[in-house]
């Protein structure tokens, strides 16, 4: 299970109970209330915005929370690997023109060209150190659903020497106001949507000699499907966050919603490559959500101050807690998410329609308006 | 459609910067920003050299020198010959008698530690709250071991300020029936604008009433409009009404038992609604640059719920996305009709 956010909740027991009310509610009422439960917060998107990256965007959330991702490629020297026989094998075939089948993982690690070394992420977020459990895991994260399709890693084989390697530098410039993977993960897919790779001049096995113009530069991830192994057009996968409050599911919660959360969900996706579903899944996590560490309210009956009695021991107050039957006392949520909850979040965000492919339509959208 | 991704934002409409309070019979200066009213000078700029001003709040003379340099970011004001830049966001500046919202933010032996949004966190004596029951004697030990009871880490409440200390720290106390705990409700906080005695762009100004009742088609809701940019929009309670007109010597019979409750009451699902929209409301304004007070709050609130009932019978209306965009179209309505 995923860290929570090291800030922690500080709501009073009775915000906390009234919030747990109105989400609840059928249907849920939203703390911004001209949204529903799948709306995102709106946003601000532009690309392009740092001048000496090969891609770059920006996105700023209504509430002041911004995140800022630059992509930056460089060429290195591949390391000679030990395997000489069997790589030799391999990449005449590869030269051949003929593409890797982007198989699971472990196979792409001796079969396939590209490596997971060649893709760098950091994430910075402003009150936390580098390794701090948050920006550890949103690192991580952001990365498995970047390298699991495997395209990516392959696209920046150059030749048996040489190879691209990908800097991703992710930069949250406000504090983290709600739990920012979904935001990191936004700006980190157009970022990439958006970066350009100069065009290669130099054959096979030579020392890599770029095109200076960059007009002829060409896109990290190519547009259409000319490649032959990729049906559709790639696309960075983009991760959503969804939540739980008891029937109610809800997208892109914001940070006093998080705070009452059942359960919390964070989905990569990536687009298609077929058309029977809107999205296909990447990775999968569950998010600790910080409403486990709230401390529960207390009942009027057990309140010396409103005319209760305290409870005499931890074990008796425990049975009357328990035993409790009303709605307006804050008790923090406990155990972690069913079976069926899941498979419904899943698929309320990978279906045709769904809204993984709206994510990922609006993302694409920018970039060709 | 779920998801809305719009362009950067345009720089804010001229309308909204307009500084009305800015003197303009002052063209005999010569100043090099005074030319446009919504220039915004930023820290270290210099704003003039010209020996015959003086400075004001948010400027810095060097030594030795005429220059008069700007310290925070904001619009210049001139009064006279007096140069002065009013920051664009600061911090809640305490004064005495302030109705303020916090946050309990630590819990000590005799006192409480308050989040007001303020630079420095207030302290809430022991001594400076209504006991349960409206009882009036002597804070005792036992008082000091139960002070969780009353009010604990994270609580939010309402209180005055009742006085400074020399580091401009403020003292607040609840002892009125109209402060205390806070429940039933939803807490906003408006940032960066709070307290000011010049209208700056957006937030919560000094009033008559912070505090007023809005009737809404479910029900009453209460908002409180704290000073420092705080806000709390509840249930109506009944009793807080039948306690009004109770007078001092009866005080201890009328303070009720829930003083000190952090269990919330049973409210209705439209009441919930109506309260989370004021609360969107009222962040839509702040977005727009307009001042948040109880007149702007009730006509918004009005042309919100038409604005809903129209969209609801005729279909789409032409809006704009989120709050902001609903807060504009009924700004913009209000002005047509006058």
């Amino acid at each position: 299970m995923a860290p929570a956010q090291a800030a922690h909740v500080n709501l009073s027991p009775a915000e906390l109970s009234f919030l747990r009310s109105s989400l609840s509610q059928t249907p849920p009422i939203r703390l911004d209330n001209t949204k529903g439960p799948r709306d995102f917060r709106s946003m601000r998107a532009e690309y392009d915005v740092l001048p000496g990256a090969n891609g770059s965007a920006r996105i700023a959330l209504e509430d002041g929370t911004e995140a800022l991702v630059g992509v930056k490629a460089e060429v290195e020297k591949s390391r000679w690997r030990p395997a000489a026989g069997q790589q030799e094998s391999m990449l005449t075939v590869a030269t051949g023109d003929v593409m890797m089948r982007d198989d699971n993982e472990e196979e792409d690690e001796s079969k396939g060209k590209g490596q997971n070394a060649w893709i760098e992420m950091s994430v910075e977020i402003p009150g936390f150190r580098d390794d701090d459990p948050l920006p550890v895991f949103l690192a991580a994260m952001l990365t498995e659903s970047l390298l699991a399709s495997g395209a990516l890693k392959d696209r920046l084989y150059i030749n048996r020497r040489f190879h691209w390697k990908l800097y991703v530098d992710v930069l949250l410039l406000s504090p983290p106001l709600s739990y920012p993977l979904a935001l990191l993960s936004m700006t980190a897919h157009l970022a990439l949507l958006t970066s350009r790779l100069p065009a290669l001049k130099s054959e096979k096995d030579e020392d890599p000699l770029f095109d200076d113009d960059w007009d002829a530069s060409v896109p990290l991830y190519p547009k259409t499907g000319k490649s032959t192994s990729i049906a559709q057009a790639d696309k960075p996968p983009v991760i959503i966050l969804a939540m739980a409050v008891g029937p109610n599911i809800i997208f892109d919660p914001c940070k006093e919603e998080l705070a009452v959360a059942d359960a919390v969900l964070a989905i990569a996706c990536a687009n298609a490559t077929s058309s029977t579903t809107g999205a296909r899944i990447v990775s999968i996590r569950t998010i600790d959500p910080p409403s486990h560490l709230t401390p529960p309210g207390i009942p009027n009956s057990m309140n010396s101050a409103t005319g209760g009695t305290v409870p005499a021991s931890s074990a008796e107050a425990l049975t009357q807690r328990e035993l409790l039957a009303d709605t307006g006392v804050w008790t923090p949520p406990r155990g972690g998410m069913k079976r069926d909850l899941i498979s419904q979040i899943v698929k309320m965000a990978v279906e045709t329609g769904g809204v993984a492919e709206e994510v990922i339509g609006a993302l694409q959208a920018i970039e060709v308006g | 459609m779920p998801v809305s991704i719009l362009p950067p934002s345009a720089p804010i409409a001229a309308q909204h910067l307009k500084r009305e309070d800015s003197d303009e019979e002052m063209s005999d200066d010569d100043l090099p920003t005074s030319t446009s009213k919504s220039s915004i000078v930023t820290p270290g700029e210099t704003i003039t050299s010209d020996p015959q001003w003086m400075r004001g709040h948010g400027t810095y003379v060097p030594a030795d020198t005429s220059t008069i340099i700007s310290t925070v970011a904001g619009h210049l004001h001139k009064t006279n010959k007096l140069l002065s830049v009013q920051p664009l966001r600061a911090r809640y500046n305490p004064e005495i008698g302030d109705l303020v919202v916090g946050r309990i933010v630590s819990v000590q032996t005799k006192k409480w530690t308050v989040d007001i949004a303020a630079p420095m966190l207030a302290s809430l004596p022991l001594s400076a709250i209504n006991l349960p029951g409206g009882i009036l004697r002597r804070r005792t030990a036992v008082d000091e071991l139960n002070i969780r009871t009353f009010f604990s880490e994270g609580d939010l409440l309402v209180a005055e300020v009742q006085s400074l200390h020399q580091d401009n720290t403020a003292s607040l106390h609840t002892r009125s029936l109209k402060y205390g705990k806070l429940r039933n409700g939803l807490f906003t906080s408006l940032s960066g604008a709070g307290g000011g005695i010049l209208s700056r762009r957006g937030g919560v100004v000094r009033s008559k009433r912070q505090t007023f009742t809005l009737n809404t088609a479910a029900g009453e809701i209460d908002v409180i409009l704290g000073v420092n940019g705080y806000i709390f929009i509840s249930a109506h309670s009944k009793t807080a009404q039948e306690q009004k007109d109770v007078s001092i010597t009866r005080l201890e019979e009328s303070v009720s038992e829930t003083l000190y409750s952090s269990q919330n009451d049973e409210i209705q699902p439209g009441v919930l609604r109506e309260i989370t929209r004021v609360s969107t409301l009222i962040k839509g304004l702040v977005a727009c640059g307009s001042r948040v007070d109880e007149d702007m709050i009730a006509r918004v609130y009005e042309g919100a719920v038409e604005l809903e009932a129209e969209e609801r019978s005729l279909g789409g209306v032409e809006r704009g996305v989120g709050a902001k965009g609903v807060v504009e179209t009924v700004l913009a309505r209000l002005e047509m009709g006058g």
